[in-house]
């Protein structure tokens, strides 16, 4: 079963370009940006904030057509958003008015599974989470890497070939990041199913993926593509090992430059160590 | 089916599990769980006003006072014949409008006029439900049914529904029809705005979710748009309710044979004070019942809402 799971699931962005055209101002959010996912394969994407790497992900999922370029799933031209390419949100975009396992069924409702083999679907998946006894909760009473962990659920619940993550972990507080990192990498251990997974955060990428792909300020292109040494399965404490620290330290170089890029080129070096000359006693002015 | 097999090694450490099914009972009341050790603090006295003071039991009563305040001061004002600016020489006491109830009641124009008045609402409140949330979703969904629809109600809205009894009464081929048609139109337009708003405000990371996991149009409007709105559209049919019933009484008082408020008009006119009285208070009753029947139905339509962080 592997093998033919392993088989699928490659995305291929090609020469990618999307501009936007927002009250006549064009505006350009990622520039020639090529970023392969072979089949089975965890690569992460990071960037500095506001570098397109979500737009990117939005232009895989469906949601956004390229202005050029191509974005392709197992050959295949991406035209519109689809249930062969499950999508994580941050915001986990959970539907409030459903309890957990109608959101897990959702999915299979829209492909026409029957009732009873929904229910049992879900109800598999919902276990193997565990979560099974909060099935007939509302998202609203769950905690937000419990809901999480229900997105991940709902979006597998299609068997897509290919895992699309914005910042999935983002909005959780770092402990139960860390956990859910674990969970994740444990999960895609398993299923071996393909992922792309966006980021801003440095160790959770290192800790995660196969690839990185560091993405430069606005207009998004592709900087750096590094392959993490690290084996598998990943364990926590890994995270002390002093490859991956070295990695950590790279990337974090590569993105320095280009978050100081993007908030603007007019700040210098001085300006990042902070106004540290002698302020006299006629104050600020005197500088200037 | 695949995925079923693949992720067994999903589940979580238990560890981190057992503690966070434990919050949600401790969210939305307010109150920060005390550490365990401190079972004693919350028996004491302050405590135990203020778990009252918090309860269902203290509610009743309040309400209770307050309405009992109310006939007070009505029985006072009466029975002294209160005349200071406000007169109450002429207002019957609670006694007379009792006597009334059980007068009226001895003939069944009362409980007919009621009924009819009640007919007419749920007639115009349902064609008026059934045609604002209909047109507010598409309205809210589509651009251009949003351009084409909407300028012709901005028309309209800002013409209360009182004033279209006269030419109500020209346009419908009789009296009843026209009634419910003011009606109608009192509950049409809070309903159809609130509903176009709810679905504006519909978070659009949800739309695109319901995309991915293979929604078509129709299912997206079934499952969320629907859905999504539904709040506010609640909220439209509560305004909703309130000016139909006030569009129903002005329409009867002024152009009407039967109802509650004929009645009422009719009690004016005959020097009827208790009538009078008796009118107000089944009108206030009536929609009393109906804003709590809309409020029941929100409850029942929409169960999540009772757990949603912040909801009432």
């Amino acid at each position: 079963m592997d093998m033919t799971v392993a088989s699928q699931g490659r995305v291929d962005v090609r020469d990618l370009h999307i501009r936007f055209d927002t009250k006549g101002q064009a505006f350009e959010a990622v520039r020639a940006a090529n970023v392969h996912v072979r089949p089975g394969e965890f690569v992460s994407l990071i960037g500095p904030s506001g570098c397109g790497k979500s737009t990117l992900l939005n232009a895989v999922a469906g949601f956004l057509k390229p202005s050029g370029g191509q974005v392709l799933l197992d050959g295949q031209a991406v035209t519109g958003p689809g249930s062969d390419r499950g999508v994580v949100f941050q915001q986990y975009s959970l539907f409030p008015w459903m309890t957990v396992r109608a959101n897990v069924e959702f999915g299979l409702k829209m492909k026409g599974t029957s009732r009873t083999e929904r229910e049992s679907q879900a109800r598999t998946l919902l276990g193997l989470a565990g979560l099974l006894s909060f099935e007939n909760h509302y998202p609203d009473q769950l905690s937000g890497g419990m809901k999480q962990r229900v997105g991940i659920v709902r979006a597998l619940a299609t068997s897509p070939q290919v895992l699309l993550m914005d910042e999935p972990f983002g909005a959780l507080d770092s402990q139960t990041r860390v956990v859910m990192q674990e969970i994740l990498t444990n999960m895609w251990q398993r299923l071996r199913i393909s992922v792309l997974f966006i980021t801003h955060d440095i160790d959770e990428a290192v800790f995660l993926s196969d690839r990185i792909y560091v993405m430069t300020a606005r207009p998004g292109r592709i900087k750096a593509e590094l392959a993490v040494p690290l084996p598998r399965p990943r364990t926590a404490a890994m995270t002390s090992a002093p490859e991956f620290a070295a990695m950590v330290k790279q990337i974090k170089g590569l993105i320095r430059e280009e978050s100081i890029a993007a908030m603007g080129g007019e700040l210098t070096e001085g300006g990042l160590a902070g106004l540290c000359a002698e302020v006299g006693p006629r104050g600020v002015g005197q500088l200037v | 089916m695949t995925a079923l097999h693949r992720i067994e090694a999903f589940a979580p450490p238990p560890q981190t599990a057992a503690p966070k099914a434990a919050s949600p009972a401790h969210v939305g009341n307010g109150v920060t769980p005390l550490p365990l050790p401190l079972p004693l603090a919350q028996a004491t006295a302050p405590g135990r006003w203020r778990r009252f003071w918090q309860s269902r039991g203290a509610t009743t009563l309040m309400g209770a006072l307050s309405i009992a305040s109310v006939l007070l001061f009505w029985q006072l004002a009466t029975h002294y014949k209160l005349d200071a600016y406000i007169r109450f020489n002429n207002i019957p006491t609670p006694a007379q409008v009792l006597e009334k109830v059980v007068e009226v009641n001895s003939s069944p124009k009362f409980v007919t006029n009621i009924g009819i008045s009640v007919r007419r609402i749920l007639l115009g409140f349902l064609v008026a439900t059934a045609l604002g949330v209909g047109l507010g979703l598409l309205v809210g969904r589509y651009r251009m049914v949003r351009g084409l629809v909407m300028p012709a109600m901005e028309v309209f809205r800002p013409i209360p529904a009182i004033a279209w009894v006269p030419m109500s009464i020209m346009l419908w081929p009789d009296n009843e029809v026209s009634i419910v048609f003011i009606t109608f139109l009192g509950a049409f337009f809070p309903i159809l705005l609130n509903t176009v708003h709810g679905v504006e405000a519909i978070d659009p990371v949800l739309l695109r979710a319901a995309r991915t996991l293979g929604a078509k149009e129709a299912s997206l409007l079934r499952h969320v748009v629907l859905p999504g709105a539904l709040p506010h559209i609640f909220t439209g049919l509560a305004v909703g309710m309130g000016v139909a019933w006030v569009s129903l009484i002005a329409a009867e008082m002024i152009s009407g044979q039967f109802g509650i408020g004929y009645f009422t008009w009719e009690a004016y006119s005959l020097i009827s004070y208790a009538e009078i009285a008796l009118g107000m208070i089944t009108i206030g009753v009536l929609g009393l019942m109906c804003s709590g029947g809309i409020r029941l139905l929100a409850k029942l339509a929409m169960p999540w809402q009772a757990h949603s962080t912040g909801a009432r």
